[in-house]
């Protein structure tokens, strides 16, 4: 057979495979052209999105943090809505008339058959005025939906983080096509964070319209209906009693607080002050209170817990000691001579009193600066990175809130960096070994540390989730975390901790908040400041014997750690492990004079 | 020097090429105007994009081509393999690299690639093509294109693995493959659909195979052999779908027959054959279309972009898309029998089959003949890893129409 031949064949066949199109499509538009454009005119399916309520948030014991809300949306259908109406409208919206049409502008580009979000959250009163005029406002229809509603007394604003409408950009970065415009979408906080779990799945309603995409009812009676799959809940490990009083001690101060279980890193309270009524974003959000967020100069956006990057003062004490013991310059019993100040090259450098020949429990106690100036010289930099590196500091605790800092901790590299290479001094050992000068530390990083010492090396990421209850099928989803040990010999670790228990019970800085029921634990710290009065820091753990709280106080502005700190964690210690009658006025009132 | 111009250049196949991205773009304005996304402009660059590369290519020597295909081919499965493991998922398949804003799709280059691949190992004989009537080429022929679609249906992507398998029998004809064999080779396929359809569609193929096997007069012994291994096929092929999950079932049963799954695959083929009937003879006109207006029929700017045709521009609209699309292929097979380059030849016919499958599997499926098989319709669906392997397809098309003279 030659190619001609072949050739041919092929001609053929192409032929063949046309006739056969040709005739199908002749019967389909030639021949039952009525019958189905009787069939396009009528049976037409639309399918109408339903969203579906996002996921609660529940503390540990089952009370409900953040819950959800019927509300309003006005609705118009671009397609069918006339303009005459326009003046009408929007005096029933409250919204002026250039503002309507700009906004329906807005979605221009968009289906125009379908609904189009004019005004979130609007009062019912609106609502039965659009209902009364149907018939004559084609186009306008509302919506219901859930909107998040906060139950309790407390903002929790940075923990719970807000949801609010998806924005133009995020829109278009998405990955795949699963938000449209209007949807929320969770955009701090554990909302953004557990955004895939809370969402839930948007189900779709198939509703018979006809070809000016009027409605005539739900196909095959709904039986075709996806439904939405509800977003799931999460349990958090939050105590929301705990969370309530320690936003009330923090009143109007600015500063942070978070408590954490120290066998497992469940957030027990996570506060930073000043901070927000997330109620503001979960209706309507209006443009001008973000604005007025944004640009206040408290920075209430700003996550104190996670974001802020002090130096820890002398709660950087223990970190200090536990290298020391680690490396070998100092043991348990040896003894440091700590006169009143300490002199490095022609420098002179104060402490709080003069200790004479101490060890390192007494060390903590007292918060003998003498002591650590000695340690930051003698362990060097590259043990001072490789102790602070091990307990978590200079990276991210791996909070499951996002946008975290790292924090600074010096190593030799960042010092040739910041310096050139040899042009700096070991002098600078001496303000960082008692937590001053370039390093900087957040108090989630703080509790984290404290919690690792409590618990004899144990290091658990700090998180908000513990459990996400899968609304659809029932079952529940642990969350797991990371958790490591600090491996060191017991004994570092117990003289650590006794020097922390003297800070409350002995004759430390701390002694004001000594309790006879719980034995509470801690130190005070004062991070310098060198454009306004320094800043509070406290941390601690209790009781003694069997650590159940850890926590982290930071108050900014508010001087000595045991001006503000010390008595905070204390009062919310004492809460939490004693219950409601350990409860104060809120007032809190600095305890002893000392000076650390 | 004009004449010459004329004699070198393969106008029609250009202009037809042309006029079908055109309609394309037409008809991906029309669907998507109203849905937000700029698919409309993203289609026009990467047109003109591709349009100039199909003509740059036209230029280069088949010996420059041919002496690549080759490493071309390798490239291509070291892609498919990575785009297994570092691929993106989009609905349901791992086809997709990511780049930037664009996702590119290895297969779509591994077709042109493939074929090129085969058209030089077929081409390489002292004299004419090589001989696929012995086992041993015929063989090596059939691994060139078998070792992609192994790949591909890892994605899993089964439409684009039965697009290679698409070109094997029409390539290996051209060559000279003996009609008898090409029977054979059809029958198992005949005798699984009639064994799908009932006893009665499977008794019909095996008489029909049966006395066609007769006609070719070969050996009575080896003709029955035959016969009797597609009756145990048959058989096979109903014992095992019975054992098949019910759920299994309605998936090949909607394949053939959407209105057992109104609501999924065959949803859109009951809208489609709605929108293209409703276009009757002149259609609704241009942005006129209710149905593909109203968003009933999903992405009908990528696979059911022929609805829009259909409904917007009737039956005229239709049958003159359809006829664009035979030049092509008729352009394409002739400059496969005038060329003298046994290379490009094959290539051609390479090209015009797998042309001519997307065209039957995709327009079938709108007009509800053909079982829904997601596979773009060449030059004119959204998307621009398969716009540009068309186009790269035509320019290597024309160049065999400039080369005819040369061997």
């Amino acid at each position: 057979m030659d190619l001609e031949k072949r050739k041919y064949i092929i001609y053929t066949f192409c032929f063949a495979t046309f006739f056969l199109f040709m005739t199908r499509l002749s019967y389909l538009q030639l021949f039952n052209k009525e019958e189905l454009s009787r069939e396009s005119d009528k049976n037409s399916i639309k399918t109408i999105t339903v969203t579906p309520p996002r996921g609660l948030m529940y503390d540990r014991n089952g009370k409900v943090l953040v819950d959800n809300k019927p509300s309003y949306s006005v609705t118009i259908t671009p397609s069918q809505f006339d303009y005459n109406n326009l003046n009408e409208v929007s005096e029933i919206l409250e919204m002026p008339p250039d503002k309507l049409e700009e906004n329906l502008k807005s979605f221009k580009g968009t289906n125009k058959f379908n609904p189009a979000k004019i005004k979130r959250d609007v009062d019912f009163k609106v609502i039965s005025r659009i209902a009364e005029n149907r018939e004559r406002l084609a186009g306008v229809d509302y919506q219901t939906e859930a909107i998040r509603y906060y139950p309790n007394e407390f903002n929790g604003s940075h923990a719970f983080g807000y949801a609010s409408e998806i924005s133009k950009k995020s829109l278009e970065k998405q990955i795949g096509d699963y938000y449209k415009q209007g949807d929320v979408v969770g955009s701090s906080g554990i909302e953004a964070t557990y955004e895939n779990y809370l969402r839930g799945v948007k189900g779709y309603e198939f509703i018979t319209v006809d070809v000016k995409g009027r409605e005539l009812g739900r196909l095959n009676d709904g039986k075709n209906d996806i439904p939405p799959v509800n977003g799931s809940d999460l349990i958090l490990g939050m105590d929301k009693d705990l969370q309530e009083y320690a936003e009330k001690l923090m009143g109007d101060k600015r500063g942070a607080i978070i408590a954490v279980d120290p066998r497992t890193g469940e957030i027990l309270c996570f506060v930073s002050k000043p901070d927000f009524d997330l109620s503001l974003f979960s209706g309507k959000t209006d443009t001008k209170i973000f604005s007025s967020l944004v640009n206040d100069p408290e920075k209430p956006l700003f996550n104190r817990v996670i974001q802020t990057k002090y130096p820890p003062g002398s709660t950087w004490k223990m970190m200090m000691s536990l290298a020391a013991l680690d490396v070998g310059e100092i043991t348990t019993t040896s003894t440091i001579n700590c006169p009143g100040s300490f002199t490095y090259g022609n420098r002179s450098f104060a402490d709080h009193g003069s200790y004479g020949n101490i060890n390192v429990i007494r060390a903590l106690e007292v918060s003998a600066n003498t002591f650590y100036y000695k340690l930051g010289l003698q362990i060097g930099i590259d043990n001072y990175h490789k102790y602070g590196k091990l307990f978590g500091f200079g990276s991210k605790t791996g909070i499951d809130i996002p946008n975290e800092t790292s924090g600074l901790l010096p190593s030799r590299e960042y010092l040739d960096k910041r310096y050139g290479a040899n042009k700096w001094t070991q002098g600078l050992l001496v303000s960082l070994g008692i937590g001053q000068g370039e390093l900087g530390v957040s108090p989630v990083q703080m509790v984290a540390y404290t919690a690792a010492i409590s618990m004899n090396g144990l290091y658990c990421q700090p998180h908000f989730v513990s459990k996400i209850i899968n609304n659809a099928n029932g079952v529940d989803e642990e969350v797991k975390f990371e958790q490591r040990r600090i491996d060191m010999p017991q004994k570092y670790y117990d003289a650590v901790r006794k020097g922390m228990f003297l800070v409350v019970n002995g004759g430390g800085t701390a002694q004001g908040i000594k309790s006879a029921d719980f034995s509470l634990c801690g130190k005070t710290g004062t991070a310098q400041n060198s454009s306004g009065k320094n800043h509070s820091w406290f941390v601690g753990y209790a009781p003694y014997e069997d650590p159940r709280i850890a926590i982290c106080v930071l108050g900014e502005n508010e001087g000595w750690g045991a001006s503000f700190g010390a008595p905070t964690a204390g009062a919310l210690m004492l809460r939490y492990l004693g219950g409601e009658k350990y409860e104060t006025d809120g007032i809190i009132k600095t305890v002893g004079d000392s000076q650390d | 020097m004009k004449r010459n111009f004329f004699e070198r250049i393969d106008l029609l196949l250009l202009i037809v090429t042309i006029a079908v991205i055109i309609s394309g773009l037409l008809a991906i304005f029309s669907a998507t105007y109203t849905s937000g996304t700029d698919y409309f402009s993203k289609q026009l660059s990467f047109s003109i994009i591709g349009i100039i590369l199909m003509i740059i290519i036209s230029y280069i020597p088949p010996g420059i081509i041919a002496k690549s295909s080759y490493i071309f081919y390798l490239i291509s499965l070291v892609m498919l393999v990575l785009v297994l493991i570092i691929g993106k998922k989009i609905s349901g398949s791992k086809s997709w690299f990511s780049m930037g804003g664009f996702g590119i799709q290895p297969s779509e280059f591994a077709k042109i690639a493939t074929i090129l691949a085969l058209a030089n190992f077929l081409s390489q004989s002292e004299d004419g093509f090589r001989n696929v009537n012995k086992l041993k080429d015929f063989i090596k022929a059939c691994a060139l294109v078998v070792i992609p679609v192994i790949l591909i249906m890892r994605q899993p992507d089964m439409g684009t693995s039965l697009v290679f398998l698409s070109l094997i029998l029409p390539v290996l004809f051209w060559v000279g493959l003996s009609p008898y064999v090409l029977f054979i080779i059809i029958t198992p396929v005949l005798v699984v659909l009639g064994a799908f359809f009932g006893m009665s569609y499977f008794i019909a193929a095996v008489i029909i195979i049966g006395i066609v096997l007769l006609l070719f007069k070969r050996n009575i012994f080896v003709a029955l052999g035959i016969l009797v291994i597609n009756i145990v096929i048959g058989y096979s092929f109903d014992s095992l779908y019975h054992k098949l999950q019910p759920y299994q079932q309605n998936r090949i049963n909607a394949l053939f027959d959407p209105t057992t799954d109104p609501l999924g695959s065959g949803y859109n083929v009951i809208q489609s054959k709605v929108a293209i009937g409703s276009g009757g003879l002149f259609g609704k006109g241009f942005l006129q279309g209710t149905q593909t207006q109203l968003k009933f029929i999903p992405e009908q700017w990528t696979d059911f972009i022929f609805c829009m045709i259909g409904e917007e521009f009737g039956f005229v609209g239709s049958v003159f898309i359809l006829l664009l699309y035979m030049i092509i292929i008729f352009q394409l097979v002739n400059n496969a029998y005038l060329t003298k380059n046994r290379f490009l030849s094959i290539a051609c016919i390479g090209f015009s089959s797998i042309i001519l499958f997307h065209l039957v599997i995709n327009v079938g499926m709108t007009i509800g003949i053909m079982p829904v098989i997601g596979i773009p319709l060449p030059m004119m669906s959204y998307g621009l890893s398969s716009l540009l392997s068309f186009l790269v397809m035509m320019g290597i098309g024309m160049s065999a129409y400039r080369y005819r003279n040369q061997y």
